[in-house]
């Protein structure tokens, strides 16, 4: 444990409470603090507008990056996220699904049936003997991923008039939040706590999955249930704001360089950092632009440092 | 009631069987040593005990209780296993590590007491590494991870310690550190290791396991299970065992083998003594020559060599002079020999007569050797020894210096032979 990594939260705590505060002040209408008090249209916006879209980015950014954090260590690949072992390409097939045949009704039911459907199908094709070694289920994710989005290309050509929502929703945003968004998003917190409790097995899970059975884990049951958390987390969070890419890949790297590998620190370190990455995305994206997708933003950010992790992994 | 009992297992990866009907038993306190060539299941035998690998059939017994009937935590607060040097991927510090051995004790809603940081603490400075606890373990050395993972062990409070191999990968002064702590732990700790190496096994083992093609080939003190013949039998390869002269443990040498060549067919006596003849001995049996020697003291260095590899000596008792009869024995030995070797060594009234035999037989090739400059041939015989020196060397005899000079030598006089 480092001894700096408390305050490092206090200060990830803080940070957030302000970027909160600061992201709903933000936008494309200016509201002045006074007009609050006046106008009942200022209230609104802020009310039933800015402040649940900034608070379903939190939970959404800290459900990935939690989510990241819990398979990195899995995998001990710092290279995995829910994206790659097919997780939210499940949530993506799920949402679409509801979007081409029920005009979008029970998008959140289908994102998250996807998302775990997605997964423990990945997880039983990788088992062998009672075992999942991490290659192929790496492998048997990105085989999934490819057929999934077979699957979901096949809806949209023939989707027709639903077509323009899907793509945009693919591209995953915050634009069409209300208080009932966050509300389904809102287990994301329970789903983060239950992961949080296996954060001293996920540190020896970390060195090694024999090792781990020597002092005293049970390594498959493990993987299980983290594996159905991981995917309740990211069904949610895709069902709520669509693919946003990197941030479950990003957030737990960095937060590792800060406050070490010691995932009772690192899980709120980098729930935090989550949470206050999305906000500012969100808020930048739709201050400055025309409300452009979140997910373009955080793919321009977050791939080229995908590839800088690559390589310099490659180097070492 | 044994610590643990191993009753008639079976292992198989797959289709391939790995172990067959294994019985034995550790007793409390002891260091049992697992022996035995690269593929013969020892490794696999260890994981079947810290239940990392099913077994197909048989029984495991801890305490008498069922190995299976163990939960996770339960059996790892009894048993603990050191691996050999893993990798740590991520940057934890040793403490953290060592911490990791509390896990199995703290349970899912709860974190660590000051009661585990206490045994964490003894762990540490019982493996000698107290000084390290803040350090990464990336920034340690490999000798330094070990005792971590000793100390991460030892942190789980084991009723039985079970070593994979766990110092092969250091050098000797690192193994023997490790080692030392462990036999220091033996006692109230069972320990059962797997060994790459035979003398490090016998000196610290209170019995061996010899395992031999999936089976239990021996079992018992090091002394008995570490015979020239299960040696043989086990390794393919010829090992002389001699008891260490400081523990009186066995200690076991590989007999280089060469190819036999130059020497087939040809013999050839030695007179050696005081160890100077110990390096040719082996050479040249080694090179086929059908060697032999004397005469020598039992007590004597080159006596021992010729008995280990096997070699025709005549010998007289301890603290004796040399008999009518040993001397009728070597002129047996002369009148065969194609060329007589002597080697550097002292020469004073009790080996005297080994040299004086030699006028007789003014035909034979005589080679002085020596094993390299600094040997001489001392004279304690007040220049008897001199005269008869320069009488031998008038007749042809030649000095050599160094192993390969004599086989070039001995070579040519085959050569001229035919």
């Amino acid at each position: 444990m480092r001894r700096t990594a408390p305050i490092i939260i206090l200060t990830l705590i803080c940070a957030l409470l302000i970027s909160m505060a600061l992201a709903v002040a933000l936008g494309p209408s200016g509201i002045s603090f006074g007009s609050l008090f006046t106008s009942d249209n200022a209230w609104m916006i802020l009310w039933e507008i800015r402040v649940p879209r900034v608070i379903a980015a939190a939970l959404v950014g800290c459900g990935l990056a939690v989510a990241g954090t819990a398979m990195q260590a899995l995998f001990r690949n710092p290279m995995a996220d829910p994206y790659i072992i097919g997780t939210s390409s499940g949530g993506a097939l799920g949402a679409t699904l509801a979007i081409v045949f029920f005009a979008g009704t029970g998008r959140t039911v289908l994102a998250f049936a996807g998302a775990m459907i997605a997964t423990f199908t990945v997880y039983f094709i990788a088992r062998r003997g009672g075992k999942i070694p991490v290659e192929t289920l790496l492998l048997s994710g990105v085989a999934l991923a490819t057929l999934l989005s077979a699957l979901l290309s096949f809806l949209m050509y023939t989707a027709g008039r639903s077509l323009h929502q899907i793509m945009f929703w693919l591209m995953g945003g915050f634009w069409n939040i209300a208080w009932n968004d966050v509300v389904v998003a809102i287990p994301i917190l329970i789903g983060g706590a239950g992961i949080y409790l296996f954060a001293r097995d996920l540190n020896i899970l970390a060195l090694n999955e024999e090792d781990a059975t020597h002092l005293g884990v049970n390594v498959e049951r493990t993987k299980q249930i983290l594996l159905a958390l991981s995917a309740f987390v990211t069904g949610i969070a895709v069902a709520v704001a669509g693919s946003i890419g990197f941030i479950g890949l990003i957030t737990p790297h960095v937060m590792r360089l800060i406050v070490g590998p010691d995932h009772r620190f690192l899980f709120p370190a980098a729930a935090l950092a989550g949470a206050i990455l999305l906000v500012w995305a969100d808020a930048l994206t739709r201050t400055f632009t025309s409300d452009m997708p979140v997910g373009i933003l955080t793919a321009c950010f977050g791939a080229p440092f995908f590839i800088y992790l690559l390589r310099s992994r490659m180097k070492a | 009631m044994k610590p643990i009992e191993i009753i008639d297992i079976d292992v198989s990866y797959g289709a391939k069987k790995i172990l067959e009907a294994i019985t034995f038993h550790a007793d409390a306190g002891e260091i049992l040593g697992i022996v035995g060539p690269n593929g013969s299941g020892k490794t696999t035998l260890l994981k079947a005990m810290s239940r990392v690998v099913a077994r197909d059939n048989g029984e495991i017994r801890l305490d008498d209780q069922d190995l299976d009937s163990l939960g996770y935590r339960e059996l790892a607060r009894r048993v603990a296993v050191v691996p050999q040097d893993i990798s740590i991927g991520f940057d934890y510090t040793v403490r953290d590590v060592v911490m990791m051995g509390r896990h199995p004790y703290i349970g899912r809603f709860a974190s660590e007491t000051a009661r585990d940081l206490e045994i964490c603490d003894h762990a540490m400075h019982l493996a000698n590494v107290a000084h390290l606890a803040g350090m990464s373990v990336h920034e340690i050395s490999g000798g330094e991870r070990q005792r971590v993972l000793i100390a991460r062990a030892l942190a789980q409070e084991p009723k039985i310690l079970l070593l994979d191999e766990a110092t092969s990968n250091l050098d000797v002064s690192h193994q023997v550190e490790i080692l030392n702590i462990i036999r220091d732990l033996a006692g109230e700790i069972t320990v059962v290791s797997v060994f790459h190496d035979l003398n490090l096994a016998a000196y610290y083992c209170d019995r061996l396991l010899l395992l031999k093609d999936r089976k239990v080939y021996a079992a018992g003190a090091p002394g008995e299970v570490l015979t020239r013949e299960n040696i043989r039998e086990v390794f393919g390869m010829e090992m002389l065992v001699k008891p260490h002269p400081l523990t009186g443990r066995p200690y076991v040498l590989p007999v280089y083998m060469h190819q036999p060549g130059a020497g087939a067919n040809r013999r050839v006596h030695v007179v050696c003594g005081g160890g100077t003849g110990s390096d040719i001995l082996h050479l040249l049996h080694g090179a086929g020559f059908t060697v032999t020697c004397g005469v020598l003291n039992v007590l004597d260095t080159d006596y021992g060599t010729a008995m280990h590899l096997g070699l025709p000596c005549v010998a007289e008792p301890p603290f004796h002079g040399i008999t009518p009869e040993s001397l009728a024995g070597l002129r047996a030995c002369l009148d065969g020999a194609d060329t007589i070797i002597v080697t550097a060594m002292p020469i004073g009234r009790g080996n005297l007569d080994n040299l004086r035999v030699l006028l007789d037989y003014p035909t034979k090739p005589v080679v002085f050797y020596a094993r390299d400059c600094t040997s001489r041939m001392e004279d304690y015989t007040g220049g008897e020894f001199g005269a008869m020196l320069a009488n031998l060397e008038a007749r042809g005899a030649l000095r050599v210096e160094g192993a390969e000079e004599l086989l070039a030598r001995l070579s040519q006089d085959g050569s001229d032979r035919d």
